[in-house]
């Protein structure tokens, strides 16, 4: 299973601080010896100000060595700029945190910063003290205590580098705090900023230094935001409502195949919204309907790039439609999952919604099914897939259609094909509204008086 | 007095002197007039040049040549304009005067003295002009309008020629009877030598009687001894103001410098003598459409080397394009300059650039089927050494911007070659002394070689050279059948958005691209891939042309010459094109296997006509026609035929005709490409069999459907599965009994028409949708719905992408329109610019 495993290439676009858990998590799975994740883990913590919990690692590590002189003395440096930071942050903090003063503040952010000046004497300088020990705080440990300060600086400055930097921390530190709903207003300003900025065109270095920038960025918050998406309630479907856009999908497939596990896993995981229709939620959006389809054409063509179980799963199943290899898939596949940091709580959930899969593909491609065969594609036991298969034809639709003949032991499928008229109501559904949308266009742009010579046209569409 | 300081008026003086000068040396050196005569036969000269050099003849009245009758002309014209002044007849005068200013330039330009009576003459018509002028000022009675013309134009034109002569007149004015001696003294001081030639050439009979053996010992033991090191810079300032003359002789100019070259002492000498000697071999051939001579090319390759080694090896002499003047005619020194660096003007780039040129331009012109081109064709180790040279020097001497062009032309020889030529060529570059960055040797693979030298112009700041490095890159990819790679960097580059407005030649490079692109998805067994991809070009039906290896024939215009000569110049040298009958036939036989499935899958006769691939069916349909069909003979042929096998379900007769088609001999690993073949006709043939025989049938086994087609039983239901799923068949498996269950509904007309009615009514909306966004100017604010399936894809940068997965797997017309079109269109500017 190791091989499967993304640490590795996934911590590369993470932050130190976030990838503790991943190797803690290592740690617990055994896929790698322990004492290797530890030396990691000792690495990873060296740099960072959390001399305590590197020194624990030492000793973890080497249980009869000596703890190194330099842990001492950095811990004394640690404490003096802790507290150096500290007093330089407080003279800011105590002034902001006066009620007049957050009464006085407006929208404007030079305007603050004048009326800082002439009331309290707060310079720019001062302000980035925030920043500092925001960042220190985050750097041993408290994110609590940087996210704070992350915020009120932001609030403040007006250096647009820095304030990106202060987005990042702040994210960082929610997510490590574990502060879901925070973190994903966090990401979503973070994500709109980022993706805000223009570009310019054309092949100049510059532009292209730009363009560069900016798929990095767009890399980090892909990876970042598996720990909101992975974490919050309704986090799946807004995973794939971002990840499917296009411009987060062209990222995927250009710089991180390997998001693909985690974005086929969502797509599968969400399936009972999708499936349950428009009536049960109705604030899923076309795209996380057809997020399946669509990320098994992107599997499909990323293929040469990535596969892992996940992705060969779907691929089986919707590309080739060989039941027993995705079947097979879905035995590794449920593996992997059990083993991946992000997706490790869902295993169930996972299981029981690709069976659905396969059933419902199952389903519709065959007229007369063996109980005993479906039971066996979907990994159950005969019982168990007998029972399994009723709670199914009684959940989805098909209960009109499907029949279980129990003296064969066969379902029998009867899908009546769609009528005529269905399928001319169908095809014509949408069109009075998008009709009446042109229509609304037209006159918009009438009033405006931009663009008389739309007429014509307006004249085509009625 | 000598007769160079008088021949100051006369323009080409300069260009004369040597010539003037070697054949009065020689006639001192040696009476024999063999010398003289065998100069003229070797240097091939135009007519007017041997007249200038019959003048001496002229002067001794032993035959009446051209220069006599010229100076005869001129006098004639000279009474007639004077009998003109008697009567006032201004016209006349004009005109003769115009005649007589001609014969006196042909004079000049064959470097002859001026007649003094000419000089007469002009001083006298501006006296008298003048009085003409004044008298007309004062006369009651007006001449007649034409005749004032005249006089106003004379007064002119006499005032412009005056100006040319200013020095003789004055002379002449000063007094008449000394400027005639000098005239005529001037005269016989030119004449002994040619007079002794001309006695040569009355005992030889005849002016052109060659006698080689004597020529060259004789003529060359002459010459030498007057090219010493000490007049190199004066000869060299001779031989460049020569250059570019009408009437310099090209052949005489590279040997005066090949001597120079012998002579050279110093670096400073050495490189000078070099950069005239390669420039002046260059212009040898001042033709665009013909080639330079092999010999010539050859000897500029070494001299290029060899500038190359002498500028590399001393660091304190360098070439550049832009200097501070200097004097020509002085020796440098690095010691002399400022900063110890001797710059001379000059560029090896252009050098190496022309080179390359020249050698693509000979392969061109010569036939490719001949031994002739393969023993060029060997010289392009030599032009790649001399590249590599080139490149290490700028290299070690850090000049990026001739760098990066190096680089590219190093690109260019290698990217569509297979690896065993590359490492031949590598090999030799090795055996230069000049050290690479970048070579075969510490690079292993080719692909790492192209791949640093691309990334090497990726970082250049210069557009052009990046998209060409761009083009060639993601063509070796294609080469060494990196289908996924290509295919990516290719859309990545976003390319096809601007191809149309490159050059022609990067255009050119551009479909070589794409071509080659399809041809390594067809290898590589991506069919519909390969499919989409070649269609394009296909249907222009000009892929010959587009790819330059061929003129185009239209057959409703013809090209004029011009146009056609810039297409020849541009089409590419026959080693490095794509076979085009392969090309056609991995096409047709995609299209075979993308079409067939799909015709068969369409009911109706109108839909029908919704071809994917247009020229594939109009193919099929002639075959359609024809009354009777013998044995395949061409490509087509078997491919026609397989495909009529393939519609009626006979995968066998189909896979044997198209494994029997030969030119899949010229694709590499044609083995495997046949058997990937063969396995598709399989599928295919399943696939059309199943809709072709579905509307006859209630049940088929699928046992007898994987034996039928040689499939696994796996493979089978996974393609029966795939088609119920994609609901292009309506049927569904019966697990137990292992059959396939048909559900057949027939439509009658009227919901037939139904449907097609709700298609049309679709297709108008998307229309208008599509019309109103174009005058919106793109902005999809207007139709934000919540299935914004169609909204999200405008305006983002790298819809690409997604346009090309679509199609890959839809397969359907509709996605594959936006990019032909574009494509066309990029093609449509290579044909305005072509035409």
């Amino acid at each position: 299973m190791a091989e499967y495993d993304l640490t590795k290439t996934i911590i590369p676009f993470l932050d130190r601080h976030l990838a503790f858990p991943l190797l803690a998590h290592l740690a617990e799975t055994g896929l790698f010896p322990v004492d290797h994740v530890r030396a990691a883990q000792y690495e990873l913590a060296k740099p960072t100000n959390m001399v305590d919990y590197s020194v624990s690692l030492f000793t973890q590590l080497h249980p009869e060595d000596e703890v190194p002189e330099e842990f001492a003395s950095k811990r004394e440096n640690t404490l003096t700029t802790n507290e150096r930071l500290q007093n330089e942050a407080q003279s800011v903090l105590d002034v902001i945190e006066n009620p007049e003063v957050a009464q006085a503040l407006r929208q404007d952010k030079m305007q603050n910063l004048q009326y800082l000046k002439d009331h309290y004497n707060l310079t720019l300088g001062q302000i980035t003290a925030l920043y500092h020990f925001g960042q220190f705080q985050y750097s041993y440990g408290n994110y609590r205590g940087a996210a704070d300060y992350l915020y009120h600086f932001r609030v403040l400055s007006t250096d647009n580098e820095l304030n990106l930097s202060a987005h990042w921390g702040k994210l960082a530190s929610n997510i490590l705090d574990g502060d879901w709903d925070v973190a994903l207003e966090e990401l979503n300003t973070l994500r709109e900023v980022i993706d805000s900025r223009a570009l310019p065109t054309g092949l100049t270095a510059s532009g292209e230094l730009a363009a560069v920038a900016q798929l990095q960025s767009r890399t980090w918050i892909l990876h970042w935001s598996l720990f909101v998406y992975f974490n919050h309630p309704q986090g799946r479907t807004m995973l794939l409502e971002t990840f499917l856009v296009p411009t987060y999908l062209n990222t995927v497939q250009t710089a991180a195949p390997w998001i693909l596990r985690y974005l086929a896993t969502a797509a599968i995981l969400s399936r009972k919204q999708s499936s349950g229709g428009a009536s049960t939620t109705g604030a899923t959006s076309a795209r996380v309907r057809h997020a399946l389809k669509e990320i098994v054409k992107v599997v499909q063509t990323e293929g040469y790039q990535y596969h892992d179980p996940i992705t060969d799963f779907l691929k089986e199943l919707y590309v080739e439609f060989d039941f027993e290899a995705a079947q097979r898939e879905l035995t590794a596949a449920e593996r992997v999952v059990e083993n991946d940091f992000f997706l490790g709580e869902f295993r169930e959930d996972f299981l029981d919604n690709a069976r659905y899969l396969i059933s419902e593909a199952y389903c519709r491609i065959h007229h007369r099914i063996d109980i005993a065969d479906l039971s066996d594609r979907l990994n159950l036991s005969r019982d168990e897939g007998e029972k399994w298969i009723v709670n199914l034809i009684r959940e989805t639709r098909m209960g009109a259609d499907a029949k279980i003949d129990l003296e064969k032991n066969v379902i029998e499928i009867n899908r009546p094909p769609l009528p005529m008229y269905q399928t001319v109501i169908e095809k014509t559904r949408g069109l009075a509204f998008r009709t009446q949308a042109l229509g609304a266009a037209i006159e918009k742009t009438q009033m405006q008086g931009q663009v008389p010579e739309v007429q014509p046209a307006a004249a085509e569409a009625r | 007095m000598s007769s160079d300081d008088d021949a100051a008026i006369s323009r080409p003086a300069a260009s004369s002197k040597p010539t003037g000068m070697s054949r009065f040396l020689k006639g001192q050196s040696d009476s024999s007039s063999d010398s003289d005569s065998s100069d003229d036969d070797e240097s091939d000269d135009s007519d007017q040049d041997r007249s200038g050099d019959e003048e001496s003849g002229d002067e001794v009245k032993f035959i009446k040549s051209a220069k006599d009758k010229r100076v005869d002309a001129m006098e004639a014209t000279m009474k007639a304009m004077e009998n003109a002044q008697k009567i006032n007849d201004w016209v006349a005068i004009s005109n003769e005067f115009d005649k007589l200013t001609r014969l006196v330039q042909r004079q000049a330009n064959v470097a002859e003295r001026v007649p003094s009576f000419f000089i007469r003459n002009l001083s006298s018509l501006e006296t008298s002009l003048s009085a003409a002028l004044a008298k007309e000022k004062d006369a009651k009675k007006k001449m007649n309008a034409s005749n004032a013309k005249a006089l106003n134009a004379m007064k002119q034109k006499v005032k412009k020629t005056v100006k040319e002569h200013e020095r003789d007149i004055v002379q002449y004015q000063k007094d008449p009877e000394a400027f005639e001696r000098e005239y005529a003294a001037s005269v016989s001081i030119e004449t002994p030598a040619p007079r002794t030639r001309v006695s040569g050439i009355s005992e030889g009979g005849d002016d052109e009687t060659p006698e080689p053996e004597d020529f060259t010992t004789v003529g060359r033991g002459g010459r030498v001894a007057q090219y010493t090191s000490d007049g190199i810079f004066k000869n060299l300032q001779l031989v460049q103001e020569a250059r570019g003359k009408k009437n310099t002789d090209k052949a005489e100019q590279i040997n005066i410098l090949e001597r120079l070259l012998e002579v050279a002492v110093t670096a400073y000498q050495r490189i000078r003598v070099l950069l005239a000697l390669i420039s002046s071999r260059f212009d040898y051939n001042s033709s665009i459409s013909s080639h330079m001579p092999i010999e010539l090319w050859l000897s500029a390759q070494r001299e290029v080397d060899q500038l190359i080694a002498i500028v590399a090896s001393d660091p304190q002499y360098s070439v550049e394009e832009v200097t501070q003047d200097y004097d020509e005619l002085l020796e440098r020194t690095p010691e002399q300059e400022a900063d110890g660096v001797v710059r001379i003007r000059g560029s090896i780039i252009s050098f190496v650039d022309r080179l390359d040129d020249e050698f693509t331009k000979s392969l061109q012109n010569i036939d490719p089927h001949g031994t002739e081109y393969v023993e060029r064709l060997r010289d392009e180790k030599g032009l790649y050494q001399t590249i590599c040279r080139s490149q290490g020097f700028y290299e070690k001497t850090e000049q990026t911007e001739p760098l990066s062009r190096v680089i590219l032309r190093r690109l260019e020889h290698i990217y569509s070659k297979p690896d065993a030529v590359v490492q031949a060529l590598e090999s030799s570059a090795a055996l230069s002394p000049s050290v690479l960055s970048v070579s075969l040797a510490n690079k292993g693979t080719t692909t790492a070689l192209i791949h640093s030298l691309c990334v090497h112009l990726y970082k250049s700041g210069n557009p052009v050279l990046r998209t060409r490095a761009m083009l060639c890159h993601i063509y070796h990819h294609a080469f060494h059948n990196d289908f996924y790679t290509a295919r990516d960097m290719f859309l990545m580059s976003h390319l096809q958005e601007s191809i149309h407005a490159a050059d022609v030649a990067t255009q050119i490079l551009y479909n070589r691209t794409v071509v080659q692109i399809g041809l390594c998805a067809f290898r590589v067994g991506l069919i519909r891939e390969a499919q989409a991809t070649l269609q394009d070009i296909f249907t222009t039906q000009r892929v010959k042309e587009l790819l330059a290896q061929g003129v185009h024939q239209q057959r409703y215009q013809t090209m004029t010459a011009e146009q056609e000569k810039a297409e020849r110049q541009r089409q590419l040298p026959f080693h490095m094109h794509i076979n085009t009958e392969l090309l056609e036939a991995a096409f047709l036989v995609s299209s075979m296997l993308v079409e067939i499935p799909l015709l068969a899958s369409i009911e109706s006769e109108e839909l029908k006509r919704k071809a994917v691939s247009k020229p594939f069916r109009r193919l099929l349909d002639f075959a359609d026609r024809q009354v009777f069909t013998g044995p395949p003979e061409s490509t087509r042929d078997h491919i026609m035929q397989a495909s009529k096998a393939l519609q009626d379900g006979d995968w066998e007769k189909c896979r044997d005709l198209i494994q029997s088609i030969k030119i899949w001999m010229l694709m590499p690993e044609a083995g495997s490409v046949k058997e990937m073949l063969s396995k598709r006709i399989q599928e295919e043939g399943l696939r059309t069999y199943l809709f072709t025989y579905a509307p006859h049938y209630s049940t088929v086994s699928l046992s007898l459907l994987s034996r039928t087609f040689s499939l696994s039983p796996r493979a089978t239901t996974s393609i029966v599965s795939k088609m119920i799923w994609n609901e292009e068949l309506s049927a569904s498996l019966d697990q137990s009994s292992g059959v396939v269950v048909f559900h057949r509904i027939e439509l009658n007309r009227a919901q037939q028409l139904a449907q097609t009615l709700a298609d049309r009514v679709n297709a108008m909306v998307e229309q208008n949708e599509k019309s109103l966004d174009l005058k919106m100017g793109g902005t999809s604010s207007w139709n934000e719905r919540g299935d914004g399936a169609k909204g999200e894809k405008r305006g983002e940068q790298t819809q690409e992408r997604k346009g090309r997965t679509e199609r890959s797997r839809g397969g359907g017309g509709g996605a594959t329109r936006g990019k032909g079109g574009r494509f066309a269109q990029g093609l449509g500017t290579v044909a305005t610019r072509v035409r």
